[in-house]
């Protein structure tokens, strides 16, 4: 019986403990949502940085969602709005970060950047301008996309076929590959999601106007009674005619799926495909080594500059609404560290923001390489009409490079109705 | 004049059973609805918490845009091609097997049955595959009987897009009509026929005399299943063409969705949807007019 008080007092301060060292628990483990798309090797990039992630942060765990790119824009905008949305999330860089950053739906990120080993210590000025609005940081680059014209270096070589100088050398080429099998589709367009050929036209504005002769059309800057009249415009479409002319796409572009035109590069039916630099992993996987690249080449006559090319670059942003900022933060941080940088390259095979380490990464092809450091030699960048574009000036653009190329609408036209969506919406936006 | 307290009970039983479907309906029908409507008198973006109050402007923008007449065009072709298509070709399938067919009956039945139980989806992914251009066994089978195929592809075509959305939807959907009135033919009494049949009533006049007023109720059903399918048509339409091209097969589901989510107009997504609702009022009151005449 005299034990008990002594009893009860251990097991109330045992209790305690226990409440107490629960409730410390409780309080420090912290859950980060993170939404990317499902990209080849991001899932086992992210797993790897998690794992190492926890060493420095073991209070942290990561939650990895992935979702295919179609439905991820929109899925993206109602979670965020929601209660149950991502603490952080990849995106483009473009009108839809800045949507995000506008409604206050992204973080302001300017005050974490410089920290001792935050990301604005690790990514370059060039990349952090592309999440910039309004002089504020709204995420964090992890890596920048191009496209380039890939072409089977076997096929070329065993038909002393040379690489195209110029947009008619181009069409020129094609036709010469029909000659040598009519039944052979030089270069698939894919076009049935409608994004393929928006990324021509993309390049093709830029090989006949420049950058800089697109920018305040772009931006719907431009005085109403200028906007989109350069001919320039009509011409981009017209030179994706006169390919389509030359035989280079197959013959119902608008109702081929990517898919089936990556294949049909990756598999050697076709020899040449203009694709992403994140098709390297699917040239990779599918076992087809033969591989050569080139831009886009210039057009005659064009005001375009050979230096410039196809960049978007991509990255994460952190929801406003999350409840760990400082750790969410720290975790982006953490992705584009010189040695995270390096892990990317090697599970994902994407153009890291953060190219310190590039050069010690093992298992990467000598075309990734030779990729990466072309990406380096850049003029300027070429951002995505879809993704850089006012959305309905985007949708009117995605819709007239259909009816072009279907022939239901002249180059003409198909400017024409550009210019009424982008007049509605400049007189919206001064509203 | 109290109420008894047993029939007191069945009261508070019968509302304490229906509260939960009550409360279901409330919470994801009746409340989006009412903010829907509300939200068509605003200007908003998903996104966006600034709501700014249009009043029926969204209403008068949807009267003067092409694309919406384009779509309520597609939904009402779509609701009377699935009437020919699902309701006639269901209507021949279950004559057929009720009285034409003598053996394997159950066989053809499951088969023509078998797509009604498979999703949407899947459907639309199968069929994208048979109209592919590049590899698709369509365009191989009419090169091989020496046809030329159509030039921009099954789906690419703004001429055609649309009718093979109805072939797709009518290989998905007949079987169910077949079934709907294959259970109204076998209820129809034999002896009728023997009696017609004594009268010189056989084939086609008894069909017409016999057979369709027998079966009038269930084809009245099978019609309101084609135009509720034609009206909330959005999956197959997202799947297989996303609207296009161009627009060529938009159809007013899709063309909210790419208002609301693509393009951020919620408040004239939200109007669009109010339209649709009044519309299929609109041809619900028509069906059940026209059933009250007989």
């Amino acid at each position: 019986m005299l034990m008990m008080p002594r009893m009860r007092a251990l097991v109330a301060a045992a209790t305690l403990a226990t409440l107490a060292g629960g409730s410390a628990l409780a309080q420090d483990a912290v859950t980060i949502k993170m939404w990317t798309l499902d990209n080849t090797g991001y899932p086992e990039f992210i797993a790897q940085a998690a794992e190492e992630f926890k060493k420095t942060h073991p209070n942290v765990t990561i939650e990895h969602q992935t979702f295919p790119g179609d439905p991820y824009k929109t899925g993206l905008q109602v979670a965020l709005v929601g209660s149950d949305g991502p603490d952080v999330f990849f995106n483009w860089s473009g009108d839809d970060a800045k949507r995000l950053a506008k409604d206050g739906l992204a973080l302001d990120l300017t005050s974490y950047a410089d920290a001792p080993g935050a990301f604005g210590t690790t990514v370059g000025e060039g990349y952090l301008d592309a999440f910039r609005y309004d002089g504020k940081l709204y995420g964090v680059p992890a890596d920048a996309v191009s496209k380039y014209v890939f072409y089977n270096t076997a096929y070329f070589a065993e038909h002393k076929l040379e690489v195209p100088k110029t947009l008619a050398e181009l069409g020129t080429l094609c036709k010469a590959i029909r000659t040598i099998d009519p039944n052979t589709v030089p270069m698939p367009l894919g076009n049935k999601t409608r994004w393929k050929a928006i990324h021509w036209m993309t390049m093709l504005n830029e090989r006949e106007l420049g950058v800089d002769g697109t920018a305040a059309d772009y931006d719907l800057s431009r005085p109403a009674d200028e906007l989109y009249t350069d001919a320039g415009y009509a011409k981009a479409f017209q030179d994706l005619l006169d390919l389509q002319d030359a035989g280079c796409f197959e013959e119902a572009p608008n109702a081929t799926d990517y898919t089936v035109a990556d294949t049909m590069f990756s598999s050697q039916a076709s020899p040449m495909e203009f694709c992403g630099s994140w098709c390297i992993s699917g040239f990779e996987t599918a076992g087809f080594t033969d591989v050569g690249f080139f831009r886009l080449p210039v057009v005659d006559g064009g005001r375009g500059d050979a230096g410039a090319n196809f960049l978007v670059p991509e990255g994460f942003q952190v929801s406003a609404k999350t409840a760990h900022p400082q750790e969410a933060v720290d975790w982006l941080s953490f992705l584009v560290s010189d040695d995270q940088a390096a892990k990317f390259v090697e599970y994902t095979k994407f153009m890291p923001s953060n190219p310190a380490k590039i050069d010690t990464v093992e298992g990467v092809s000598p075309l990734f390489k030779e990729l990466a450091a072309d990406v380096g030699t850049f003029t300027q960048g070429v951002n995505v009409l879809d993704v850089l574009l006012d959305a309905a000036v985007s949708e009117a653009y995605l819709n007239a490079t259909v009816e072009v190329l279907n022939r239901t609408m002249t180059p003409d036209q198909a400017v024409e109705a550009i210019r009424k969506v982008a007049l509605e919406a400049q007189a919206k936006a001064a509203s | 004049m109290s109420q008894s307290p047993s029939r007191m009970l069945d009261r508070w039983m019968s509302a304490g059973m229906l509260a939960p479907a009550l409360l279901l309906v409330g919470v994801l029908v009746l409340i989006p609805s009412v903010l829907a409507v509300v939200g068509s008198f605003y200007e908003f973006g998903i996104t966006s918490q600034n709501w700014v109050f249009v009043g029926l402007s969204n209403y008068a923008r949807a009267m003067a845009d092409p694309v919406f007449w384009t779509a309520l065009k597609n939904n009402i072709f779509l609701i009377i091609g699935s009437i020919i298509t699902q309701v006639g070709l269901g209507t021949l399938f279950a004559a057929l097997l009720d009285r034409g067919v003598r053996r394997g009956n159950t066989f053809y039945r499951t088969i023509i049955f078998m797509p009604v139980i498979i999703s949407s989806i899947a459907v639309a992914f199968v069929w994208i595959l048979i109209f592919d251009p590049n590899v698709g066994p369509l365009n191989a089978v009419i090169k091989g009987i020496g046809l030329t195929p159509p030039r921009l592809g099954w789906l690419g075509d703004p001429n055609i897009s649309l009718y093979m959305l109805l072939v797709i939807a009518a290989w998905q959907n007949v079987g169910f009509q077949m079934v709907l009135v294959l259970a109204g033919l076998q209820a129809i009494p034999k002896e009728l026929y023997e009696a017609a049949a004594l009268d010189g009533a056989k084939g086609w006049r008894a069909f017409v005399h016999i057979t369709l007023p027998g079966i009038r109720n269930v084809l009245m059903v099978g019609t309101l299943i084609c135009i509720i399918g034609g009206l909330k048509v959005f999956d197959l339409v997202f799947v297989t063409t996303g609207g296009g091209p161009a627009n060529a097969t938009q159809v007013i589901g899709s063309y909210t969705y790419l208002q609301a989510f693509t393009l951020g107009n919620m408040g004239y997504a939200d109007a669009l949807s109010v339209i649709l609702l009044v519309v299929a009022l609109g041809f619900g009151w028509l069906q059940l007019t026209l059933s009250r005449r007989g």
